[in-house]
């Protein structure tokens, strides 16, 4: 179980180190012009174009971005054509962007695996204390808090943990039947 | 003083208590939170393992916290002590600031990813989503922003068209299920908006394991999934869940805190605060909310705690820039245009249909939630998850509208047309954009505006009956996004239909002129706006933060009378339409047990007539000073009361005070393990002095069990004349758990919160055995 985690850490690690090349910037200028068929043939349409570059936030406009880009005949009715964009400065963190999404992709997957473990697994395993379990249950539960939390303290590492897996285990189940069975919250 | 400790045993022993009972009341709210400096710090709780050991007893049982702050300005250790316990509460909420900024923002670029993934995925680099995949990419093309870069859905025809339907819809179903699963497995109480739980659990109730880690993990993870599927649901409702978990979990690093369940519910009122705060980016308006919609009780301390978390909250989000637009939020737009006022008409007229959709929402939720409850189809929980999935996924996939991103959708609303705008619903316009500085100038619409106009208005329909199913199915589900959707679908409509009306009369005397310059004087995105304003505030009936959360959205403090004035009229109607918002009628259909501070009691009935125990049952009550260790043991076995009056004796019974069964439970326990001599014959002393009753004589020998550490000696009463409408005050405003009632000082009988909840009910014609207990 122990070492399972450290594959999992290490690959995450090495896939957040290995495609780290930088293709995509941080930073953009994004203008959004009407075509420049607009200002030459004074035609109306609806389509628009756009013009990205990655320029200094004060170097965002129509002569920073949109001019280099534009053939000579649009650069000479420049006056007639930019006024007619937007442009907007945007910014962004990519390193944030690949990390969060890859301990979201780690973390479902980890959940999926621990329950098709629980769902599939578990049962085989705990199918001999089942009997001794059950009887645990129907207890009560302020009888049962005291001795086996001291149970807990005495026994090994793992013991605690086993014990701390029941717990939940129980808790989950008690969820389940108010919520699933007796309808009784969540509705 | 007394009363502290107590309070402290209390909260300190639910820890000890495994997960069989679920709901739950609690100890009094005033008579802890009134008393910051006496409570907290775990004084007494030294007692559950074994007395207290450092201090003296006494000391401890009459709140020795005083004494150990005044000693502490003498020693610098203990000054240091003393002020981490002064700050310990700024410090809770500024972790719980962070950390809720930290999770919105891993949610919102989680969940943006993998809403994109049912598009396509970015070749190169598949974290990013399809915005930040084309981010430098100039061949963007403008239907649904495709580039070359992304796969999937560029490619034109009907082979790919059906590809692309089949892939979305595969996609929705496999994060759905995984939802589902998840929350089946792993914690069932991490589905559905969970704000009106929250309220319950702020109004003075336990419900164990609700506000805990898996819970957590299971809504985040899950809420991401959910809200990916493309549902008909939003992820701001249950934020306020997961901050509220976060609040709870970290609370417990703080002893003050985590062991008082009283003062935790003031980190869980910040932690709320915070949740809508980092929602809608709207660190003011969280703080409202939490007053307005969530909160119970809400001193000014609070308050100021609840502003500080709220404003963390919102500052670590907005650094991490989720959206990249600078803001928290996806649909922030920014107006600077006027209003006329004429136009105050159609925006009550928008309250007016925000208030009457969002009955029928309430109406037609509530009746399938009910008919879930109590039919077979609540055995089905992750098939009806399934089949809501798939319906909604082959509906929404035709209409673009539906298709998007219901967070994009309410952004393409709000919106003005401008330049940058390139959707069908703003770009037919017979308009030259000269300069995009100026104003925009007036045009009439082309067939194209006509045609988005019934789509959305499809649309409308669509997503209304699709969240009335959605809302509360078993994934975690919030119910801000899908109002707020209704909302500006419905006013954008009308904001269209206004805005023709201008070019094409712009003469009449409604426009009083200003009309009449070219400019467009009318706004369709500010009608979007107050129509979602309108909806959210029918559906959930708040009205100040609701307010203020539309204009931390836009940025404009001009539009304030607009919303108010829509906020009003749609509460109105919806108060008159229907009695209750959607999470009071939701804490109804479960019965949990909260009294709505809101509502008012009108009758005339006597605590006499609603106190236990009604003629020919005796009450239970405990002795101070002639009940054997066996016969208490005995009357705890016989009985399930949650505590006990002590009387002086029987025949007297005059009152001396109130004694907790867990507490009563907890101290016999211990004391038959580590106090040497303590038998079944002992007697059970409550009073301070040495026994003087009858039976003292006999067991003389055997030493004594005092229990006084245990007793509350100022218990509240009330006389058996005195009206149930002041009963009922005072349960709501000190959040009392039960209350006494004596007639010429002598104890009658006991109300619980129980009893009163019943006794409404009883009243108001309704089924008093719907109340939730345990």
């Amino acid at each position: 179980m122990r070492w399972e985690y450290f594959i999992v850490a290490f690959a995450a690690m090495y896939f957040v180190c290995v495609s780290g090349d930088q293709s995509y910037e941080d930073k953009r200028c994004k203008c959004v012009c009407p075509s420049p068929a607009a200002v030459l043939n004074n035609t109306t349409g609806s389509d628009r174009k756009l013009y990205i570059a990655n320029v200094q936030p004060n170097k965002c406009d129509c002569d920073g971005v949109i001019l280099p880009q534009v053939g000579a005949d649009v650069k000479v009715r420049a006056l007639e054509f930019c006024p007619r964009c937007e442009c907007k400065y945007e910014n962004r963190n990519t390193t944030i962007i690949k990390v969060v999404v890859i301990i979201v992709i780690w973390v479902i997957m980890l959940l999926v695996v621990y329950m098709g473990f629980l769902i599939c697994l578990d049962p085989l395993i705990n199918k001999r204390a089942k009997a001794s379990y059950q009887e645990h249950t129907n207890e009560e539960d302020e009888v049962g808090g005291g001795p086996s939390q001291q149970m807990g303290a005495r026994g090994n590492v793992l013991n605690r943990v086993t014990h701390q897996q029941d717990k939940w285990k129980r808790q989950v189940r008690e969820q389940r039947r108010n919520i699933y069975d007796r309808h009784t919250m969540l509705n | 003083m007394f009363s502290v400790c107590y309070g402290e045993l209390v909260s300190g022993s639910f820890q000890m208590e495994s997960a069989e009972l679920t709901v739950e009341d609690t100890e009094p709210l005033v008579g802890h939170s009134g008393q910051e400096s006496l409570t907290g710090a775990g004084a007494c709780d030294g007692f559950l393992y074994g007395g207290c050991p450092e201090w003296d007893p006494r000391a401890c049982a009459r709140g020795g916290r005083p004494r150990q702050l005044a000693e502490a300005l003498l020693n610098p250790l203990q000054f240091i002590t003393g002020a981490h316990d002064a700050w310990s509460g700024w410090v809770c909420v500024l972790l719980v600031g962070v950390c809720t900024g930290v999770v919105a923002g891993v949610i919102d670029i989680g969940a943006s990813w993998m809403t994109d993934l049912k598009f396509g995925i970015c070749p190169q680099a598949f974290w990013f989503n399809r915005e930040q995949c084309c981010w430098s990419d100039n061949e963007t093309t403008f239907d649904h922003g495709n580039c070359s870069q992304a796969l999937g859905g560029s490619r034109d025809g009907p082979g790919a068209y059906i590809i692309s339907y089949l892939f979305y819809i595969l996609w929705a179903l496999l994060f759905a299920a995984l939802s589902a699963s998840l929350v089946r497995m792993f914690a069932p109480y991490a589905c559905g908006s969970g704000i009106p739980e929250i309220k319950t659990i702020l109004s003075g109730f336990i419900i164990r394991g609700y506000l805990g880690k898996w819970t957590l993990i299971i809504k985040v993870v899950g809420l991401i999934l959910s809200v990916s599927s493309g549902l008909s649901l939003g992820k701001e409702g249950p934020m306020v869940h997961i901050a509220s978990c976060l609040g709870n979990i970290l609370s417990y690093l703080f002893p003050k805190y985590g062991r008082n369940e009283a003062k935790k519910r003031e980190i869980l009122s910040a932690a709320a605060a915070a949740g809508v705060s980092v929602a809608f980016g709207a660190p003011i308006g969280g703080v409202l909310f939490s007053l307005e919609e969530v909160s119970y009780y809400f001193p000014l301390k609070t308050l100021w705690r609840s502003f500080f978390c709220a404003l963390i909250a919102a500052f670590i989000l907005r650094s991490i820039n989720p959206f990249g637009n600078e803001h928290s939020v996806l649909f922030f737009v920014e107006y600077n245009k006027p209003w006329i006022f004429f136009e105050l008409i159609p925006f009550v007229g928008l309250g007016i249909i925000g208030g009457c959709i969002a009955t029928i929402f309430i109406k037609a939720n509530i009746y399938w939630c009910r008919y879930r409850k109590y039919s077979k189809l609540g055995q089905y929980p992750v098939t009806e998850v399934l089949v809501v999935t798939l319906v909604t996924a082959v509906v929404a996939y035709p209409n673009p509208y539906t298709r998007m991103n219901t967070s994009q959708l309410i952004y393409l609303l709000f919106n003005q047309c401008g330049i940058s705008n390139s959707d069908p619903l703003c770009s037919d316009y017979n308009r030259n954009f000269t300069d995009v500085n100026s104003a925009i100038e007036k045009a009439a619409a082309g067939p194209g505006v006509y045609r988005a106009v019934w789509l959305l208005f499809l649309a409308l329909l669509l997503k209304l009956v699709m969240t009335v199913f959605t809302f509360g199915i078993k994934v975690p589900c919030g119910l801000f996004i899908p109002s707020l959707a209704l909302g500006a679908i419905a006013g954008r409509i009308v904001g269209i239909g206004v805005e023709q009306l201008a070019y094409h009369y712009p003469k009449i005397w409604l426009f009083s002129g200003e009309c009449s310059t070219g400019d467009d004087c009318i706004t369709p995105g500010l009608y979007a706006m107050v129509g979602a304003a309108a909806v959210l505030g029918g559906v959930t009936r708040m009205t100040v933060s609701l307010v203020v959360i539309m204009f931390e959205l836009t940025g404009g403090v001009r539009y304030i009378v607009p919303l108010m004035a829509a906020a009003m009229a749609s509460k109105w109607v919806g108060d008159a339409l229907g009695k209750q918002g959607i999470y009071d009628a939701h804490i109804a259909l479960n019965g949990y047990p909260f009294l709505d501070s809101k509502d008012e009691f009108q009758h005339t009935s006597l605590a006499a007539d609603v106190m236990q125990p009604k003629r020919n049952e005796t009450l239970s009550v405990i002795t101070q000073d002639s009940m054997t260790v066996e016969d208490v043991e005995a009357l705890l076995k016989e009985t399930e009361h949650n505590g006990y009056p002590v009387v002086v004796s029987k025949e007297s019974q005059y009152l001396v005070g109130f004694v907790l069964r867990r507490d009563l439970n907890l101290a016999m326990a211990n004391a038959r393990r580590l106090v040497e001599g303590i038998t079944g014959q002992s007697l059970v002393l409550f009073a301070g002095g040495p026994p003087a009753g009858a039976g003292g004589a006999g067991a003389g020998a055997l030493p004594p069990l005092k229990l006084h550490r245990i007793l509350d000696m100022a218990p509240i009463t009330v006389t058996d004349q005195t009206p149930m409408e002041t009963v009922v005050d005072m349960f709501r405003k000190l959040g009392l758990r039960q209350t006494l009632v004596t007639h010429n000082g002598r104890l009658l009988g006991v109300i619980t919160k129980k009893d009163v909840l019943r006794h409404v009910k009883q009243m108001d014609n309704e089924d008093p055995n719907s109340v939730l207990f345990n």
